[in-house]
């Protein structure tokens, strides 16, 4: 054993010390840092902490459904059997994939889709695979679904319209919103067109939504808070199931609509509109040719022509015209002339329908034959804006205002109109032909349907409407003298009664109930002098698109009217041969169900 | 082994005879770890806090034990051990079993163990039995240099070829600060340093991109906030949500819900900062600091260089990991997988700290004994 030189131990300690030092030091940053972090920043650290684990989840409810007046359901929630996985309970998902591929018979390329999706969707959420599955793979899938681990069979909820293309502009549809995973467990819904849009946020209802606490992966840890929503609101309309069926199928392959509703309080039975589209497809997803076909249809399936159809009223504003001239005073009530099936003003010729004219004519006569000559003499005589005020007392050329989205508003010109439009002013010439409800007034047949109700009560204007119980913007007064409505609703009652009116063929007598009404045949070209002299060409010989329109607005019974109804069928030929036929047999369905409504009515009365 | 044998050797002598100042500080740390992972494991003893007890208390049983060891025989045996581990090193490189992407893991049939763990000791035991036969004047020679850095290096290419480049550069920390202890010459550190320093460039400019990336990444995880950076934001997120008092045992939000990974082991502290606030880490962070004094008390009462370098140097690898661990879960250093000592859940780091406790009882009962060249 040597003796250790003294030096080792002294140079030990010093370095010992200066090393413990940079310790000491090195944890004082240590002590730093943690103050920094737990005293300076805890609260944006405890914020973030918090961010990290709450999370909040909406809860789905119920949408509400839609009924018509007797709750007949027009749109209901349907059972949806659907098929998920939630893929970490998988065992081989490929074995998976082709089993159900088997059952549920999806493509090949949805299958790889799907298998790709599978990848990136949450491990522990279910996935939908199919849904809208029919009750036979979906009873196949459950008797399989021990066999297939991670697989389920649920039942969620879809949109279902009863009536489908029926009742499909009125009603409208929804389109499924769903969240960011693309194809999540439940759908919500979100109306996109007619009273589901309207009234989405009655329909809806309150999702009701929970806090819960997530862990680092984002599954549910437990639930902190609950608020269970409230399901959607139902909605009750004035529509009746059994006219609005009617309207339709009367209307066929025309394209057209049909409008029904009640000549006091403005409650619409039936807004169809043809050709049609299926809500329940459009609801469930349609596939983009069938959509791009809807669009290109010249028809215009998706177009709810009952509010946003523009037509010249054509005949159906002669009542109009004669109330304005009446009103005007600017002839008697038993004024008349002889039609000679033509009309010479400012060097131009005005015909009339009836080529060898109707002889002489008075307001009665010339309504119930619809005499053009005695209209365009008597616009002349009246003016303008004497008969564009009268429209506008009747609601043309404005929008009535009705719950169902899409309407519009239509053109009733007078001079201050043509005016702002146009670079040169009103023609004299213009005045003769609005006399027949042609040139540039537009209307919708729901304004016709609107502006015949008032006819028929004889007081006032109502606000149509679709939503029992809603707040119509109220009826508008008309003011009008008894005596001149008497004389107009003579006229209409003698279009359809009288053996000379041009709707004869269309009477009807329903346990005594009869129709009145006005035809109307709108042209949609110019008819030139050569055509004339050679013998105007008849519809059916023309292409569809440059058919007339044919009109017809009528009410039942004669007393105490309780229906109204307007139709227009697009390109469809003559008012009295086409429209008015339609529109009896709609007016017979809707008297055959008068008692049931006006007992329903009495009823409610007695409720309210 | 014999047993130190000058004085009467009762059972008692030899239980109570050690330092239980360090050992009590041992399991006051300990306990820290058993509350923690009773707490992590959803306030449960299972599955880790009643194994972290026991481990505890197997590991006083062997610190007294290896206290009782004859101190010559631990010096002499000290190049047997490194041997021994530096050749397990080798066969790990050969047959070790694959965990976690390295070869960390050799498996013995009864107990699977890290070589590279206990060559923390090895180093340490080597090293001072080196410095032992060495005059202060010799220390800085070159001769007398190259030997040393054959020791630290050979041990610490195998770990980094595992691959586990923390723990290779942890040994190397370690066997310079002994080289430092011992008394080299400060110039060489300097020249290390500058070496280093210079080397750094070149080095860096031929590195690729993506290799770039994951040492920026390495050193800034928030530049990567979903990956890399994702287990430090959270960690942060964990211990700056504690604050002052912290959130209460039990009830910490962040290690609960799985926020953080490895919370039982390597982020441990992070569920204690975040359930015992500020007051907490401050009252664990100075039962370190109180060990490491103990530490040094000891190592100045002994009489032999062998005695004072292996006290140091486990103290040096002691606040090493404490240190390491806690600048990486606060954000202050890489991610380098280092338990903080006693506390995080594990056996070969208890094991490997509890040899190192005991082999310092064991120089500090034979103190006044002398082991020779």
């Amino acid at each position: 054993m040597k003796r250790r030189k003294e030096g080792r131990g002294e140079v030990f300690s010093r370095r010992a010390l200066i090393m413990g030092a940079g310790q000491l030091a090195l944890t004082g940053v240590l002590v730093g840092r943690l103050q920094y972090l737990q005293l300076s920043q805890a609260d944006k650290y405890a914020t973030l902490a918090e961010d990290n684990r709450v999370n909040y989840e909406p809860l789905a409810v119920s949408r509400g459904r839609i009924v018509d007046r007797f709750g007949v359901e027009l749109a209901s929630n349907d059972q949806n059997f659907m098929v998920s996985v939630v893929p970490e309970q998988v065992e081989d998902i490929d074995r998976v994939l082709s089993h159900l591929q088997s059952i549920l018979g999806f493509s090949d390329q949805y299958s790889a889709e799907t298998r790709k999706l599978l990848t990136k969707a949450p491990k522990f959420l279910p996935f939908t695979i199919a849904d809208n599955v029919s009750w036979e793979a979906f009873a196949k899938v459950n008797l399989n679904v021990p066999f297939l681990p991670g697989v389920q069979a649920v039942v969620g909820e879809k949109r279902s319209y009863e009536l489908a293309e029926q009742a499909a502009h009125v009603v409208g549809y929804v389109g499924s919103s769903r969240n960011r995973e693309g194809r999540a467990q439940s759908s919500y819904f979100k109306g996109r067109a007619g009273l589901e849009l309207a009234f989405e946020d009655n329909l809806k209802g309150e999702a009701g939504n929970r806090r819960v606490e997530v862990n680092a992966l984002g599954r549910i840890v437990r639930e902190l808070e609950r608020r269970d929503g409230n399901r959607g609101d139902d909605l009750s309309l004035s529509i009746d199931a059994e006219i609005q069926k009617t309207a339709t199928q009367v209307l066929g392959d025309h394209s057209g609509s049909i409008v029904v509703m009640d000549a006091q309080s403005g409650d619409l039975y039936a807004l169809a509109s043809t050709p049609s589209f299926d809500p329940n497809q459009l609801s469930s997803g349609i596939d983009e040719k069938s959509w791009n076909e809807l669009l290109q249809d010249d028809h215009k399936p998706l177009m709810n022509k009952a509010l946003a159809g523009l037509y010249a009223p054509g005949s159906t504003f002669k009542m109009i015209v004669a109330l304005a001239a009446l009103e005007a005073g600017v002839v008697p009530r038993d004024h008349d002339l002889e039609c000679t099936g033509v009309y010479h003003f400012g060097g131009q010729d005005f015909h009339c329908w009836e080529k060898d004219g109707h002889g002489v004519v008075g307001f009665d006569t010339a309504i119930a034959r619809s005499c053009d000559v005695f209209f365009y003499d008597l616009a002349l005589k009246t003016g303008i804006d004497a008969i564009s005020a009268m429209a506008r007392r009747f609601g043309l050329g404005r929008k009535t205002g009705i719950e169902v989205p899409g309407e519009k508003a239509g053109v009733m010109p007078d001079r201050d109109w043509k005016r702002a439009n146009y670079a040169v002013g009103w023609q004299p010439g213009e005045t003769v032909i609005t006399g027949i409800g042609q040139g540039y007034i537009l209307t919708t047949p729901i304004q016709l349907a609107a502006m015949t109700a008032a006819l028929a009560n004889g007081l006032h204007l109502p606000s149509p409407r679709t939503v029992m119980g809603s707040e119509s913007e109220g009826s508008q007064e008309l003011g009008l003298d008894p005596e001149h409505i008497a004389l107009v609703q003579s006229g209409m009652i003698n279009v359809v009664n009288d053996r000379r009116g041009t709707a004869v063929r269309s009477s009807i007598n329903i346990g005594g109930m009869k129709m009145a009404g006005k035809t109307g045949t709108v042209q949609v070209r110019r008819i030139s002098k050569e055509e004339r002299e050679e013998g105007i060409v008849k519809n059916e010989d023309l292409p569809w698109a440059l058919r007339d329109h044919a009109l017809f607005v009528g009410y039942a019974p004669l007393d105490n009217p309780r229906f109204v109804v307007a139709t227009v069928v697009e390109h469809g030929g003559g008012g009295s041969s086409v429209a008015a036929p339609l529109s009896a047999r709609v007016m017979k369905t809707a008297l055959a169900r008068k008692s049931v409504i006006e007992a329903q009515q009495a009823l409610k009365a007695e409720q309210g | 082994m014999s047993f130190y044998s000058a004085r009467a050797s009762t059972w008692q002598d030899r239980i109570l005879g050690v330092n239980w100042t360090v050992i009590g500080l041992f399991l006051a740390i300990g306990c820290v770890g058993v509350l923690t992972q009773y707490s992590v494991a959803g306030e449960s003893f299972g599955p880790w806090a009643w194994r972290h007890i026991l481990r505890l208390i197997v590991a006083v049983g062997l610190m007294i034990a290896i206290a009782n060891l004859s101190l010559r025989t631990v010096y002499r045996s000290s190049y047997i051990i490194y041997g021994a581990l530096a050749a397990a090193l080798v066969a790990v490189e050969l047959f070790g079993s694959i965990n976690m992407g390295a070869q960390r893991w050799l498996d013995l049939g009864v107990v699977k163990f890290q070589p590279s763990e206990l060559m923390r000791i090895g180093i340490v035991l080597a090293l001072a039995r080196y410095y032992q036969g060495i005059e202060a004047s010799d220390v800085s020679r070159l001769r007398h240099i190259i030997v040393p850095v054959i020791i630290i290096c050979v041990p610490a290419l195998l770990v980094f070829r595992q691959p586990d480049l923390g723990t290779a550069i942890l040994l190397v920390v370690i066997g310079f600060s002994i080289l430092f202890l011992a008394g080299l010459s400060l110039r060489y550190f300097m020249l290390a340093g500058i070496g280093l320093a210079s080397s750094f460039p070149i080095v860096w400019t031929r590195l690729q991109n993506y290799q770039q990336n994951r040492i920026l990444t390495f050193f800034d995880p928030e530049r990567d906030p979903l990956g890399a950076g994702y287990h430090i934001i959270q960690s942060k997120i964990g211990i700056g949500s504690g604050g002052l008092m912290g959130k209460g045992i039990g009830d910490g939000t962040q290690s609960r819900l799985n926020f953080l990974p490895e919370k039982h082991t390597d982020f441990i502290f992070t569920i204690f900062a975040e359930e015992t606030g500020f007051v907490g880490s401050l009252i664990l962070i100075g039962l370190f600091i109180a060990l490491l004094i103990a530490l040094f008390f000891v190592a100045r009462e002994l009489k032999t260089h062998f005695g004072r370098l292996l006290v140091a140097g486990f103290g040096v690898s002691l606040f090493l990991y404490f240190f390491v661990n806690l600048a990486m879960v606060m954000g202050l250093a890489p991610v380098v997988g280092v338990p903080l000592p006693f506390v995080s859940y594990g056996g070969t780091s208890l094991l490997t700290f509890s040899i190192a406790m005991g082999l310092i009882l064991c120089v500090d009962r034979q103190a006044s004994i002398d082991v020779g060249r």
